[in-house]
């Protein structure tokens, strides 16, 4: 095998692809990237056994073959040679020989038939999507904060992904709070789907400058996500997920249009004071023109900040302030709207403009 | 089928590295075997290829050896409905509920037999620790050998420990070695009604007989009998009747015979012949082993730390311990949320111990006096008669265990001179405990008047 490739094309894929090799593994082949070279298109692979990395590398010069190398090893050797440079990769029988103008070094590779075989996307039966670049990163970034990390609820670790009323949907929720947001307006086929959030979370950090368009392609028990050169297949969760639609309330009480940033800035005050109670702090809505969020530390002291907005009814609720500040910066608009009914319903946030993406935190006793 | 399959895989296991071993057929199970057609369930769909292109051979041949015709095999990604983990929806399922429903109930209305027991009490449930391991080891001397070495058994401690529970267990466990013993469990207080009932009804005689066939005895909270001196005679006549014929006698009772003020003295003695026992509050340890017994009774998952949690914050009693116990699985089943979660996010603040109201040193102080006759002055100075002098060291052990001040803090409290005074004065006043029950009884009735 023979590769000639810049320095910044060969680091910037394996950055790509060795994130996930460099976790702790039972199976040492688990932390080598597979380099193959197969009619002159080059790839890299990693795998953790619950997603795999593909990358594929435009390189000046190739001959064929295969053969896998420990990739932190190889990452950082890469990253360390001067840019602008060319780097030769030679392999004889194991041995991989990287030549970089007055730095060579050989690697110990290990045969690439050790690699575990991957599943593949099958295109015929797969419901395929595709989405702009910012549009999928926005939407992504956030749902994705409300991911569980309980592995004991499997169907709440992951991004639901869900098609309804012909819209596509993605969803997340840990049982406290539920973030929603429409991905694409109008689609054909149907799809249910729980990615898992760590693969969202590898998607979103190989997004690119370059990246246009994302594609993606469902299986029965896989999805792959399509970046420009490289691809992530991921498992899908099997599990059920809540019927959420039927957890966002419909109608609400009181509603209030309030500035995202001044409601940031007083519910980080409140949050100060919240530590010693679990970070509960109260939101009250107080006819005509006061809309209050207050917290009580009973070593500290209490804070009670004021915001004006028009008020129609009058209403209180806990809220946890960290889930609160998530929701708020996930939205995006200058001004948001807060709905809530009783202290036991969730509240509902949604930016003013755009209805598109809906947050819903479960208020706590008070 | 599933025997199999783990020959199966011990034949694999020695056949390959045990990293490959480990990583691939770890989670893997075989689901049917019918004419040769296997279907072997995998973890996810990563390591379908792998098996299928890798170990299909081996898998062959190791079915083969274990007489599985094999023609095919496919692998399958599992469902999670085969998956160990409990499916917990957002939404409340009633199934939780109505299992603490059902154990509250049964809890409520124990299915009392003719002997007074409730057979759900039983030595395989009571959970041993350093608190009890004493009285258990008594207990199951009983068992083997009742009516001779701890006759009579007396068992005392706080509300909620387990005594009744134990004794029960006796009682249980007797009928079961022999079920020709006639064992009786009652409360003493229903001694007293059936007791009165007979001598209405003129049948004084036969409650008497009745007792007196007896192979077994269990008296429960024994410390009620206070006030009663009539049917405590007919007590008195009935427990020495049964002592006389090596017939086994238990009681139970919050605190020593001697420390009930209406027990005569001929029976206080009586009673703690064969030996006290008492049980006392659990540990850190055997509090978790109780909540952990009791999740698994009722068939609940709960995490480590959330036990913890609620073992450190109860300070009380087991009944306590339990009873926060249910709250916290009811709300995670309705809630959606593992009681952990509930915890971490505040929605749940277990705060069960024994000092219930703050009070502040001056209170107690004046409690203090006032329990004594004392007015507040007297007490703080710097008299040496005797009443002021024990009144004064009272107000400071209290001073010092119930509201934890530094004897510096203390001194000024009671008026004397510095710490090393109320060192001397609270080292005196313990000493004093061991043997004084009165004084005992007293702390006790001022940390009433103080708390309640």
């Amino acid at each position: 095998m023979k590769i000639t490739v810049t320095q910044e094309k060969l680091n910037k894929a394996l950055n790509n692809v060795s994130r996930i090799a460099i976790s702790k593994s039972t199976l040492p082949i688990l932390s080598n990237v597979l380099i193959r070279v197969d009619k002159k298109k080059v790839s890299l692979i990693t795998t953790n056994l619950d997603m795999a990395v593909k990358d594929f590398l435009p390189v000046s010069k190739s001959d064929d073959g295969v053969i896998t190398i420990p990739a932190k090893l190889l990452s950082e050797f890469i990253s360390n040679l001067p840019k602008g440079e060319n780097i030769d990769i030679t392999t004889k029988d194991d041995k991989v020989t990287i030549k970089s103008g007055k730095y060579s070094s050989t690697i110990n590779g290990v045969p690439a038939d050790e690699f575990p075989d991957l599943p593949e996307v099958d295109e015929k039966s797969a419901v395929i999507y595709k989405i702009g670049v910012d549009e999928f990163k926005a939407s992504l970034g956030q749902v994705i904060v409300a991911c569980s990390n309980d592995l004991t609820r499997p169907a709440l670790t992951g991004v639901y992904f869900n098609t309804n009323n012909n819209s596509l949907r993605v969803a997340a929720t840990d049982g406290y709070r539920l973030a929603e947001k429409e991905l694409i307006k109008k689609v054909e086929s149907e799809v249910k789907a729980i990615v898992p959030s760590s693969s969202i979370q590898e998607v979103l950090h190989s997004i690119n400058d370059d990246t246009e368009e994302v594609e993606i392609s469902f299986n029965d028990d896989l999805v792959r996500f399509r970046l420009g050169e490289v691809e992530i297949i991921s498992k899908l969760i099997d599990a059920s997920f809540p019927d959420y639609q039927k957890l966002i309330p419909k109608n609400s009480d009181a509603e209030v249009t309030l500035k995202r940033e001044e409601l940031i800035r007083v519910t980080k005050l409140a949050a100060l004071f919240a530590r010693s109670v679990g970070g509960s702090i109260i939101c009250e809505a107080i006819p005509e023109d006061t809309f209050s969020v207050k917290s009580i530390a009973n070593e500290y002291g209490e804070n009670d900040s004021r915001i004006e907005t028009s008020v129609d009814k009058p209403g209180r609720v806990n809220l946890n302030s960290r889930f609160l500040l998530d929701a708020l910066n996930a939205l995006e608009e200058p001004e948001v709207i807060f709905k809530f009914s009783d202290r036991v319903a969730p509240i509902v946030l949604t930016n003013k403009k755009n209805k598109g993406y809906t947050h819903i935190i479960m208020p706590l006793n008070s | 089928m599933y025997d199999v399959w783990k020959n199966a895989l011990a034949e694999i296991e020695q056949q390959i590295s045990s990293a490959n071993y480990s990583t691939w057929f770890q989670d893997t199970s075989l689901t049917s075997a019918t004419n040769g057609q296997i279907v072997i369930n995998v973890k996810n769909t990563f390591y379908v290829k792998q098996l299928r292109n890798r170990y299909y051979d081996i898998i062959k041949t190791a079915l083969e050896h274990n007489d599985v015709k094999v023609d095919s095999i496919t692998f399958e990604v599992k469902t999670t409905n085969k998956t160990k983990v409990r499916p917990r929806e957002i939404t409340a399922t009633n199934a939780i509920k109505d299992h603490i429903r059902t154990i509250r109930q049964s809890t409520i209305k124990p299915p009392s037999t003719e002997n007074g027991l409730n057979p759900k009490y039983t030595l395989e449930t009571f959970i041993i620790g350093s608190n009890n391991d004493l009285a258990v080891s008594a207990a199951k001397s009983i068992i083997e050998a009742p009516g001779t070495r701890y006759n009579p058994f007396f068992l005392y401690g706080g509300p909620g420990l387990g005594k009744t529970h134990l004794v029960q267990a006796i009682g249980n466990e007797l009928i079961k070695r022999d079920p020709s013993l006639k064992v009786f469990y009652t409360p003493i207080s229903h001694f007293y009604s059936d007791f009165i009932e007979a001598i209405q009804n003129g049948k004084g005689k036969e409650f008497n007989r009745k007792f007196q066939k007896l192979d077994c005895l269990i008296i429960d909270d024994f410390q009620f009998i206070v006030n009663k001196e009539k049917s405590q005679e007919e007590f008195f006549n009935i427990f020495n009747d049964l002592y006389q014929l090596n017939k086994q006698i238990i009681v139970t009772s919050d605190r020593l015979p001697s420390q009930i003020k209406t027990v005569d003295e001929r029976l206080a003695t009586r009673l703690t012949m064969g030996g006290a026992f008492d049980i006392q509050l659990p540990k850190f340890e055997d509090k978790c082993a109780i909540l952990r017994a009791k999740a698994e009774q009722i068939g609940a998952e709960i995490e480590q730390e959330a036990i913890e949690y609620i073992a450190e914050n109860v300070t009380t009693n087991i009944r306590d311990l339990e009873g926060e116990l249910s709250t916290i699985l009811l709300m995670s089943e309705v809630r959606g949320l593992t009681p952990l979660e509930l915890i971490n996010n505040g929605s749940i603040s277990v705060n069960k111990t024994t000092k219930l109201r703050p009070t502040s040193p001056k209170q107690v102080v004046e409690k203090v006096a006032k329990y004594y006759g004392l007015s507040v002055s007297e007490l703080k100075s710097k008299s040496r008669v005797s009443n002021i002098m024990v009144a004064r060291q009272v107000a400071m052990l209290l001073l010092s265990k119930e509201l934890g001040l530094s004897t510096t803090k203390i001194a000024t409290e009671v008026g004397v001179k510095d710490h090393t005074t109320v060192m001397h004065g609270i080292k005196k006043i313990n000493n004093s405990l061991k043997l004084n029950f009165i004084l005992r009884d007293q702390i006790e009735e001022i940390k009433e008047k103080i708390y309640g």
